[in-house]
């Protein structure tokens, strides 16, 4: 059964409570003094070039941090009660909601004492000042994970199988394990960016910078889809499974210890995909079992979702021994 | 799945990788559908030629354990009794070289699976 966290989930959400609460703030302040159409997009130049009602405005704020919240609270009330790899997304929730909550009140103010929503600017410095709001809400965000009591119930990492497990591997005889992991799913996002990024080259007026990056995260995204995991003298191998080159190796001596466990992909990693956060990063395609592997010097850990980790585990470990004592 | 060869052994490596197939086959470890990993993959994970594990899966094809599809790769059969078929497989080549040490020759063991099929039914 897994407890949720209440506290970590008060401090993931109040950045976002506090950002509407300004912005709203701001805009019940200033209402009488802002023009039915206030100016909501800007040119390069501080223009401004699109506008949007009262009504608008407030829904797009209530919109916008709400989902953000949820989004964050979703990955914070799976995360393990036992678990601090979430510090680095809890502080960027809250550089976050203060980027966007600083943006949302200064589009207020530009808007003040304007008749007219054209006569509105917004000049860059804004931008600059929204950064600094984050920097400082990031360590605010910091701070306050660092007042969160230390971790109380049993951790996830207790639910792994037997770590002493060792294949017969006797002396001479190479052994190897590989599976396929991955998912359709993921290779399905990847090839739909690359065809949408196509389309927007091709077919519709965009700019080809977009559209670029986009198919780059597709091309990505898709080569990681579907990877290759396999276990042998070389240690941990994630390939592509697609073309040769692009891989991901931890090598036998940079492994302390191997083991299968159970994750939970957005309790432990805060998603799906090639994740990565303070204590540990990995391929996560789904939850479930995983081959955990603990690095060398620093205990940073690294995970594939796959099938059959306990033999893998087992491989990794008898080889990493054999490393160990001089074979 | 685990595959083990041993280099030293005067058995064919080709033939220690269709062996540990086997094996996995005959415990259930390897299961109908499943796929056996790639023969460039599992040749660089286990530092040998890619037509060795080929030869292996060629094999494990001929003993009609296994299908070779184009672009699948070595895909495990359906639809038979995998577990007895792998051990029975087993048996045949333990029984072929048990043949060959007593000097039998491929006439006369022939012959003997010839009486032995007409008996019984």
């Amino acid at each position: 059964m897994h407890r949720i966290n209440p506290r970590l989930v008060a401090v993931t959400i109040t950045p976002f409570l506090v950002a509407l609460a300004v912005s709203l703030g701001c805009f019940a302040a200033f209402r009488e003094e802002l023009p039915a159409r206030i100016a909501t997009h800007f040119g390069g130049s501080g223009q401004a070039d699109d506008y949007t009602g009262h009504t608008g405005f407030v829904l797009v704020n209530v919109g916008l941090f709400v989902l953000m919240g949820l989004l964050w609270v979703a990955v914070a009330a799976k995360a393990d009660s036992g678990d601090r790899s979430a510090r680095g997304m809890t502080a960027a929730g809250y550089a976050l909601a203060g980027f966007l909550g600083y943006l949302m009140a200064a589009l207020v103010l530009v808007n003040r004492g304007v008749t007219e929503g054209d006569a509105a600017m917004y000049p860059m410095w804004h931008l600059l000042l929204a950064c600094a709001v984050a920097a400082l809400a990031a360590g605010a965000g910091l701070l306050a994970f660092r007042l969160l009591p230390p971790p109380s119930g049993p951790s996830r990492a207790e639910r792994s199988d037997d770590p002493s497990r060792r294949i017969d591997l006797p002396a001479g005889v190479r052994a190897g394990w590989a599976r396929r992991t991955g998912s359709w799913w993921m290779l399905a996002l990847g090839l739909g960016l690359v065809a949408l990024s196509l389309v927007f080259v091709f077919v519709v007026e965009t700019t080809w910078l977009t559209a670029v990056l986009m198919g780059l995260v597709g091309v990505l995204v898709t080569l990681l889809s579907r990877p290759y995991v396999s276990v042998d003298r070389r240690g941990l191998t994630v390939s592509t499974g697609m073309v040769p080159w692009v891989r991901i190796r931890v090598p036998l001596d940079g492994i302390e210890q191997a083991e299968s466990r159970k994750i939970d992909a957005l309790g432990d990693f805060g998603g799906w995909g090639y994740r990565v956060r303070s204590k540990r990063s990995g391929l996560i395609f789904r939850s479930g079992e995983a081959l955990v592997v603990r690095r060398a010097g620093g205990g940073r850990e690294f995970a594939v979702t796959v099938e059959d980790s306990a033999t893998a585990a087992a491989l990794l470990n008898t080889l990493a021994d054999r490393r160990r004592a001089g074979h | 799945m685990l595959f083990r060869i041993d280099p030293g052994s005067s058995v064919p490596l080709g033939e220690q990788i269709a062996a540990a197939a086997r094996g996995a086959l005959a415990d259930g470890t390897l299961a109908a559908g499943e796929r056996l990993p790639a023969a460039r993959v599992l040749a660089d994970s286990l530092g040998v030629n890619v037509h060795t594990v080929l030869r292996g899966y060629q094999r494990l094809r001929e003993e009609g354990l296994i299908e070779l599809r184009r672009g699948r790769g070595a895909v495990v059969v359906g639809g038979v009794d995998l577990q007895g078929r792998a051990a029975l497989v087993g048996h045949v080549r333990e029984f072929v070289l048990e043949a060959r040490e007593l000097g039998m020759s491929e006439d006369d063991l022939l012959d003997l699976v010839r009486t032995t099929l007409s008996e019984g039914t």
